[in-house]
């Protein structure tokens, strides 16, 4: 439509421009003829009256003055009447095709838009359906490799990109689900197999109550762990100074007690850490990280943490030995509720969320998480935080 | 009843099962997928009590391996995965049962129960002998109107017999479908239930042992 609108305005003006040409011809035509008759009264004046590409001449003593004359008007008069119905067939015959222009290209235009366009009303259709179930579909565009075909192939990456991600968010809460449940159908298992014992002593109904109270603890840490990973996922709210080395001694400080009950050899070397960040943030960085160490660890083995600044980064490193972890076991440990090894879920402690939110928090922070297997067994684990 | 009740928690897996026992049936439990698979190797287990969510061996394998080879034992589902998709999956993938956590003890031992019935063939809830009635679901036992105090194995050992409709029963079968993994079968157990159960059942006498045969009601 917009093509052809232009086209007919631009065919009006180009019909207006000749029009205007050849009527200043014609014009010029009718003053020479007028101009000829009237220098008739020179002698020895040769008329040239131009029409057409031909030229009519007439001398004075060939014809006689007077004769001359009428004939030169008579010839103007032609020349006027000639000119002005060439003008007006130019009119009609220019109007003529210029609407047969104008309708050929408004049919051209159609068509063309409709072919080469169309890729564009499958990506809008598609755009419009899109919904959380269908994200599986792509456009799969075929046809010439042009700017059009480059925005469906861009426009089915982003399709991808979009999958992966709410694949991995209904995957977080499937795991979620199934954490939080767990330890909710333990405590009913526990209390209906208890009172369903007709004979159940005292003794049995006591250990069964510890029992769920103990299962009640374990469900507030998750729950805290989850509710802690939603925050960290959502940035920082306090950002100020802090020294990454100072937060390690305190948290060092409240494990030293577990440290020695599990035999468990500690290195420190902690030099100077300046950077910025939420301080109760990194706080539980430190701490799951330390718990970690302490929890996997080999009987009579060792943790060693160091901080400092490397370049233009804060530094925090644990390390700790215990089982060998393979390489690409290291890499998905930070994944949530991934548990080094087979078990998944109530063996041992921890709900497998350690990792995962040491991670959000090292995000949040600009920070990078490196989990390196060690060959000797156990891992280090390496934050890097962009020093003050 | 055998059951096989395969739960990577150990604290469930156990509750679980000592739940179970109490209320007679012979229970074996399996840790993860392979140590499943192992299991049902050994024995035909009337019913199988599946959480999907394995390590190693995904539960859903399980139950497409036992309809692959057609075992009889009949599966219920025990997993936290409740949707409504969730459990047409897994009753699609064979599933005969499909029960969501948390649940409610007494709904599982039912539809376990319930489940057991129809492996083979299909017997009534309550078993009628003459003057004898036994209810299974109620752990009941009434016969001339006074209600006999049996042990969980006498229950079981009864109820089985019933359940036989006076076919021959061998004292390895009796071991096999009533004791669980962990019965010696070099002991006398078999035979000294047995003798405890007439002995409770009294006049006149119900189950008759047929020479080199076994037992039969």
């Amino acid at each position: 439509m917009l093509y052809s609108g232009v086209f007919l305005i631009l065919g009006i003006l180009l019909l207006a421009i000749l029009i205007l040409s050849v009527r200043q011809s014609t014009h010029g035509v009718v003053v020479s003829a007028e101009g000829a008759a009237a220098k008739l009264v020179e002698p020895h004046v040769h008329v040239h009256v131009t029409t057409g590409g031909s030229t009519l001449t007439a001398t004075p003593e060939a014809l006689g003055l007077e004769h001359a004359r009428a004939r030169a008007h008579q010839l103007g008069a032609v020349a006027v009447n000639v000119n002005n119905s060439d003008l007006h067939h130019l009119l009609i015959w220019s109007v003529f095709a210029l609407a047969i222009m104008a309708v050929a290209s408004i049919g051209v235009g159609w068509l063309l838009a409709g072919r080469v366009l169309r890729p564009l009303q499958v990506i809008t259709a598609a755009a419009r359906e899109l919904s959380a179930s269908n994200l599986h579909e792509r456009l799969a565009l075929d046809g010439p490799n042009d700017e059009l075909r480059e925005l469906g192939d861009t426009f089915d990456e982003l399709l991808a990109r979009l999958e992966s991600s709410f694949e991995s968010q209904r995957q977080f809460v499937a795991n979620a689900s199934h954490e939080l449940r767990t330890p909710l159908t333990l405590e009913r298992a526990i209390l209906e197999v208890t009172l369903a014992d007709p004979d159940a002593s005292a003794a049995s109904l006591r250990a069964a109550c510890q029992r769920v109270l103990a299962i009640g603890e374990q469900q507030e840490q998750t729950i805290e762990a989850l509710l802690t990973l939603a925050r960290s996922e959502r940035g920082i709210e306090h950002r100020q100074p802090l020294l990454l080395d100072a937060v390690t001694r305190q948290v060092l400080a409240e494990r030293r007690d577990e440290l020695e009950r599990r035999g468990l050899r500690l290195d420190t070397e902690l030099a100077d850490a300046p950077t910025i960040g939420d301080p109760r943030l990194v706080e539980r960085l430190v701490a799951n990280l330390l718990d970690n160490a302490i929890r996997h660890n080999a009987p009579q083995g060792w943790v060693a943490v160091t901080t400092g600044v490397e370049g233009e980064q804060a530094v925090l490193s644990v390390a700790n030995s215990g089982a060998v972890i393979g390489a690409e076991e290291a890499e998905q440990l930070a994944q949530p509720f991934r548990r080094a090894g087979t078990s998944r879920i109530g063996h041992g402690d921890g709900h497998g969320l350690g990792l995962a939110i040491v991670s959000a928090i090292a995000t949040a922070h600009g920070a990078t998480l490196a989990v390196l297997p060690q060959a000797t067994g156990g891992l280090r684990v390496e934050v890097r935080f962009p020093a003050r | 009843m055998r059951v096989l009740l395969v739960e990577d928690h150990v604290e469930l897996a156990e509750t679980v099962a000592t739940g179970l026992r109490r209320e007679g049936m012979a229970v074996d439990v399996a840790l993860d997928g392979s140590d499943a698979l192992a299991h049902l190797a050994l024995t035909d287990y009337d019913v199988l009590v599946l959480d999907r969510d394995l390590p190693g061996v995904h539960g859903d394998q399980i139950c497409r391996s036992m309809v692959a080879e057609r075992r009889d034992g009949r599966i219920l589902m025990l997993t936290a995965s409740g949707s409504i998709e969730d459990r047409v999956d897994g009753l699609s993938l064979g599933a005969d049962d499909y029960l969501p956590k948390p649940f409610a003890f007494a709904e599982l031992v039912a539809r376990v129960r319930a489940l057991g019935r129809r492996a083979g063939a299909a017997s009534p809830p309550a078993l009628v002998h003459g003057d004898l009635r036994v209810d299974p679901a109620h752990r009941l036992a009434i016969r001339g109107g006074q209600r006999l105090a049996l042990s969980p194995k006498e229950f079981a050992v009864l109820e089985y017999l019933l359940g036989a409709a006076g076919r021959i029963v061998s004292a390895e079968e009796l071991l096999e479908r009533v004791w669980d993994e962990n019965a010696d079968p070099f002991t006398s157990t078999v035979k000294v239930t047995i003798r405890r159960l007439r002995a409770k059942l009294g006049e006149p006498p119900l189950i008759e042992t047929v020479t080199r045969g076994g037992y039969r009601i």
